[in-house]
């Protein structure tokens, strides 16, 4: 080998230490610092005249000394060629450095051991991560455990309130109806015209104030009603809800058409009230109609089922289409059919917690498509399943 | 066919809102049924009540409410199924709660029907009708307390 040769080699070594991002060493084999790069100086905050000549392990972490001590012997003797290991130095102001380091030995010819090169990679930021990412995980599961028992506190207080609601507010109003009508009863017939108007016109509030209640409880209820999946037969509820609504007004003419065997595994006291919401939609806008028409059809995909709920009432302006879901929003008056304005809101929820969508098109006076998609909820475990299936299965 | 059926046509309303009191009253009295309503205000009441009835004179059926002050509905029911005397009379919870939660709690203690108060006081009417009709004309009661 050349003179030239071989300073060329030292320049290229030599340019590799000082441009290596991690810390680099030529170690002697009784373990002093021969040489270090700038980065090695950084990791220890030490010039290399403080790190030159002393001894590696005096700079190590008092309680892994003897990991480095090991480790150079084995190196030497030849038994590990080279080595990865995790050890603790020590920073000038005391602070624990956290290394990954890999030491190698360098040989003659001969196979005599001359010195190591070890590179240190400083991990202590990443260590401090994991040791906060690990403190987060035990406290985690605390915190879950915290937030789920103010959660059922809340859920109580709800269901509380709830109750208060159904009772205390509705007692009232059958008072102010029973004795409203016992009034037009016992005394109608010493009212003129204007007073009775005036007396149905008490007895038709608080009717409505009734139902309103009714469906705000509804849409509580809704919210934090345990889901109970099941296979539910949608065709079969449709039916059903048309059916109740026929008899509230058998004198209304209707026709309702369900295409058979519409299925989705959902929660079917859930479903059944939003195929109420959409057919008593229909139903309330084809008011000013000869009859009441909806047509209710669909198709399965791999998700779950997607249907849509088609009346030739009144329609709306799909200017509006946005305020249609939320609550108290009428896009007609009460001459027109108007309901409570919470009917959309309830059946948006409940189309929400079967992860599914509802979207509606219409044209002033022409009628309205709903188009719902229902997604398959999981199933609750086994034994849950079974109970909740039995009277399904019992009719399938 | 026992005697019971025709020994009483008391029903006991346990009923603390005097409003509702009055319109059940009215509304049995509108049914046109050979119904005596006897009306007690509280759950303490009740139970004081029935206790002292000779078996003779329980009354056929008690509708209950079950918000009620001192002890409520659901304490009175758990009082009236652990007495032998009353053990089998048959309640009829009539109140204006719907929610599943005290439906069930009431089946579990041992309620014979649940029904919700419509505040319609047309549909009130027909409530009061159908409960008459069903439990003091159709019904047949146990034959031992």
């Amino acid at each position: 080998m050349t003179a030239h040769k071989v300073d060329q080699d030292e320049a290229r070594f030599r340019l590799a230490m000082d441009s290596a991002g991690i810390g680099m060493a030529i170690v002697s084999l009784e373990g002093r610092f021969l040489d270090v790069n700038a980065a090695l100086c950084r990791m220890f905050d030490r010039d290399a005249d403080g790190l030159l000549g002393k001894l590696v392990h005096s700079f190590s972490h008092p309680d892994d000394a003897s990991l480095g001590e090991r480790l150079r012997k084995e190196l030497i003797v030849g038994a590990l060629t080279s080595v990865d290991f995790e050890k603790r130095y020590l920073h000038r102001d005391g602070r624990v450095i956290d290394a990954q380091v890999n030491a190698a030995t360098m040989r003659d010819a001969d196979g005599t051991p001359r010195y190591f090169i070890a590179q240190f990679r400083d991990m202590t930021g990443q260590r401090v991560a994991e040791r906060a990412l690990r403190d987060l995980n035990e406290h985690l599961e605390q915190r879950v455990q915290a937030r789920t028992t103010e959660l059922q506190a809340a859920q109580r207080r709800l269901e509380a309130f709830v109750q208060g609601v159904s009772h205390d507010l509705r007692a009232p109003l059958r008072g102010i109806d029973g004795f409203a009508t016992q009034l037009e009863r016992h005394a109608g017939d010493r009212l003129d015209a204007l007073g009775r108007e005036q007396l149905a016109r008490i007895r038709s509030a608080s009717v409505r104030m009734g139902g309103l209640i009714e469906s705000l409880l509804e849409l509580a209820r809704i919210g934090h009603t345990e889901l109970r999946p099941a296979n539910v037969d949608v065709s079969l509820l449709a039916e059903w809800v048309a059916a109740e609504l026929q008899d509230a007004q058998p004198d209304r003419t209707a026709r309702v058409r369900v295409q058979p065997g519409l299925q989705v595994i959902g929660d079917e006291r859930l479903v059944k009230a939003l195929l109420t919401q959409l057919l008593r939609n229909a139903w309330q806008f084809s008011a000013t109609r000869d009859a009441v028409e909806v047509d209710i059809e669909g198709h399965r995909d791999e998700h779950g089922l997607h249907f849509t709920v088609r009346d030739r009432g009144i329609g709306f302006d799909m200017a509006y289409a946005d305020k249609l879901y939320e609550p108290f929003q009428r896009l007609h008056g009460g001459d027109q059919g108007a309901g409570d304005g919470i009917g959309l809101t309830i059946a948006q929820q409940i189309v929400e917690r079967h992860h599914g969508g509802i979207r509606a098109e219409a044209m002033a006076d022409a009628g309205a498509n709903f188009h719902v998609e229902l997604r398959d909820l999981p199933r609750a475990n086994e034994g849950r399943q079974a109970t909740g299936d039995s009277a399904l299965e019992a009719r399938e | 066919m026992n005697e019971r059926i025709s020994l009483s046509k008391e029903i006991l309303l346990v009923e603390d809102n005097p409003d509702d009191a009055e319109l059940t009253r009215i509304a049995f009295a509108e049914t046109g049924g050979d119904y005596r309503l006897r009306v007690v205000s509280d759950g303490v009441q009740a139970v004081a009540y029935l206790k002292a009835c000779a078996p003779d004179d329980l009354p056929a059926l008690v509708l209950l409410d079950l918000n009620l002050p001192k002890l409520d509905g659901r304490e009175v029911l758990h009082a009236i199924r652990n007495d032998p005397a009353t053990s089998t009379l048959p309640v009829v919870v009539l109140t204006t709660s719907a929610e599943s939660f005290d439906v069930d709690v009431v089946y579990a203690l041992g309620a014979n029907s649940y029904i919700q108060k419509p505040v319609e006081y047309e549909r009130f009417v027909d409530v009061v009708r159908q409960i008459g009709l069903y439990w003091l004309a159709l019904n047949q009661p146990p034959t031992t307390p």
